[in-house]
């Protein structure tokens, strides 16, 4: 029995027929898994070396390298704040100070934040600056106001 | 395409539902293709030559001198489209993708042809999700006209394209380091030569051209090399995207002739400064391109040869306006925390090195600054400099010694205050 829905499965199998290599499939596979799960499980490491023949080594290289692959449980609502110059410029510190703010008042409350916060590097949108992403949700111009709106959207 | 004065890749700019095929088509889409397959594909190249097109994604270089590298004996080659747009500043592919994705894909299989590639990728950031569905959906519907795939409108000719998507690395909008993450690796780039054109995508011939380069590729099919050569400058023809962001109060994306004056782009286009804001510097092509001052700014043109004699570059078009209330520290300390946790970590110069700035700088946030930190700063990033695989470590340093070069007096103020709050 695979760890992985049958779906996955015959995701993977296409990714791994598509490209010139094998290899070449695993960063579109990861991607998968991590929108299906959440995030990238050891069990699924593991699984894509006896399952795949991906070795194990190649995978962890690259969920190691690139910073949008996620190693451990993500919170529900992952916000990722662009933290860079133009952002910065716009008031992006500003808000993100009220994002924290908001999380604090759930744990003040000892509860668990539905949120977590990640400070991100340009997200290419710097006419709307100062924008985050809410998981693959974009909101642009989001300043200390806006931005409690958003979060209670997402039950905040 | 839909004729408008100095628009090539936002032609369809104010045009309804202009990424759909149907738009496309209506407007002379894919005509240009038609024109290019009746071609021989060396005079195609010659063409791009002659038009003096130069890459659009920062560096710069000769786009059909880049073709022309390809190897003559070669059989398999590779062409790739660098949509990873993650220079801090810079949102121009994004608006292409957009405005006409259909624009690209008749560019990158013009270019497929000329070089004689059965086999493209384009690569695009992770966090462009939005944009990655528009592009697919163009990709979809260029494969059920025909336009892709298996002998392209009955021409011989065949093309294949398939769109990768990255997982959050700076350092893969470097064409080799996304040469790594296409082959499935962590993005470390690799040493140069040989050149991509030579040993790219698993070791064949692979041209790597941006987005807007590419997409400029069918105006210049349907105008000729002289028409193109009509806008900007006899070493920068053409038109350029530039993206001005900031404190402004029509930040957004113009296409306008090289050679503009970085000045009406701001006050004019932009609209100005917003809230009575007076103009302190502007970053005029990116994060790693060195910082203007005010006096700089009135007199810039915006090509290559004009920033680069001003110390600067003109990079990706990435105009980015500092307002007279900002501290040039705190801009200078994002941009030195970006490097640092962009450097991909394989060569120690860069590895090492922008850890050395973010931490000196950190330092002097903290109130422990000393006067010969700047200086020390200077001499660390011109350590940097050509000394490393890829151009992050000197894309980390330009701009280093550029915050120090203009604005020393501010910045040397900026320790003394904080040391005055110990």
């Amino acid at each position: 029995m695979s760890v992985f829905s049958e779906k996955l499965q015959d995701k993977f199998k296409h990714y791994l027929a598509r490209y010139e290599t094998r290899r070449s499939a695993i960063l579109p596979i990861l991607h998968e898994i991590q929108d299906e799960y959440g995030w990238i499980q050891p069990e699924h490491i593991e699984s894509l070396e006896k399952e795949y023949g991906l070795a194990k080594v190649h995978v962890q290289e690259v969920v190691s390298f690139y910073s949008m692959y996620r190693t451990e449980k993500p919170r529900p609502y992952r916000i990722y704040f662009c933290d860079n110059i133009v952002c910065t410029l716009m008031g992006a510190e500003k808000t993100m100070e009220k994002i924290r703010k908001v999380m604090k008042s759930y744990e003040d409350k000892g509860l668990e934040s539905p949120f977590s916060l990640e400070g991100v590097p340009c997200l290419g949108v710097c006419d709307g600056a100062p924008a985050m992403l809410v998981n693959k949700e974009r909101y642009l111009r989001v300043d200390s106001e806006k931005v409690e709106e958003i979060l209670m959207k997402y039950g905040a | 395409m839909p004729a408008a004065k100095h628009k090539i890749v936002t032609a369809f700019e104010g045009i309804p539902q202009s990424r759909s095929l149907e738009t496309y088509l209506k407007h002379g889409g894919y005509q240009n293709l038609k024109k290019a397959l009746s071609m021989k594909p060396d005079a195609l190249v010659d063409l791009v030559k002659a038009s003096g097109l130069r890459g659009r994604g920062g560096a710069g270089f000769p786009t059909g001198l880049k073709w022309s590298f390809i190897p003559k004996d070669s059989k398999e080659r590779y062409l790739v489209c660098n949509n990873d747009e993650g220079e801090p500043g810079t949102f121009k592919d994004r608006y292409i993708l957009e405005l006409s994705p259909h624009m690209l894909l008749e560019g990158m299989i013009i270019t497929a042809y000329a070089i004689q590639s059965k086999k493209g990728y384009v690569y695009t950031r992770c966090e462009f999700y939005e944009e990655i569905e528009w592009l697919n959906q163009a990709i979809d519907e260029a494969y059920e006209t025909g336009y892709l795939g298996e002998n392209i409108i009955g021409s011989g000719f065949s093309f294949n394209l398939d769109h990768y998507i990255g997982a959050g690395a700076y350092v893969c909008g470097e064409e080799t380091g996304m040469l790594s993450s296409l082959e499935g690796k962590k993005g470390y780039p690799k040493l140069k030569p040989p050149f991509p054109a030579v040993a790219g995508y698993l070791g064949k011939p692979t041209i790597i051209n941006n987005t807007e380069t590419l997409a400029t590729i069918p105006w210049i099919i349907e105008h000729g090399a002289e028409a193109f050569r009509k806008f900007g400058t006899e070493k920068s023809p053409g038109t350029k995207l530039f993206c001005v962001s900031g404190p402004v109060k029509n930040p957004g994306v113009f296409e306008r002739p090289l050679g503009y004056p970085l000045q009406k782009l701001i006050y004019e286009d932009a609209g100005g400064l917003i809230d009575g804001k007076e103009l302190k510097a502007v970053i005029p092509g990116g994060a790693s391109s060195p910082v203007l001052n005010k006096e700089d700014v009135m007199t810039m043109k915006l090509d290559f040869e004009s920033l680069a004699g001003a110390g600067s570059m003109l990079g990706s078009g990435a105009v980015i306006v500092i307002p007279h209330d900002v501290n040039i520290f705190d801009v200078f300390k994002v941009t030195a925390d970006f490097f640092h946790h962009e450097s991909c970590g394989q060569c120690t110069p860069c590895r090492e090195g922008t850890g050395w700035i973010a931490n000196i700088l950190q330092g002097i946030e903290e109130n422990k600054g000393s006067p010969a930190d700047f200086e020390r700063i200077y001499k660390i990033a011109t350590q940097l400099m050509g000394r490393t695989i890829c151009a992050l470590s000197d894309a980390a340093a330009m701009p280093a010694r550029g915050f120090v070069n203009k604005f020393r007096d501010e910045l040397n103020a900026y320790i003394e205050t904080k040391r005055n709050t110990r």
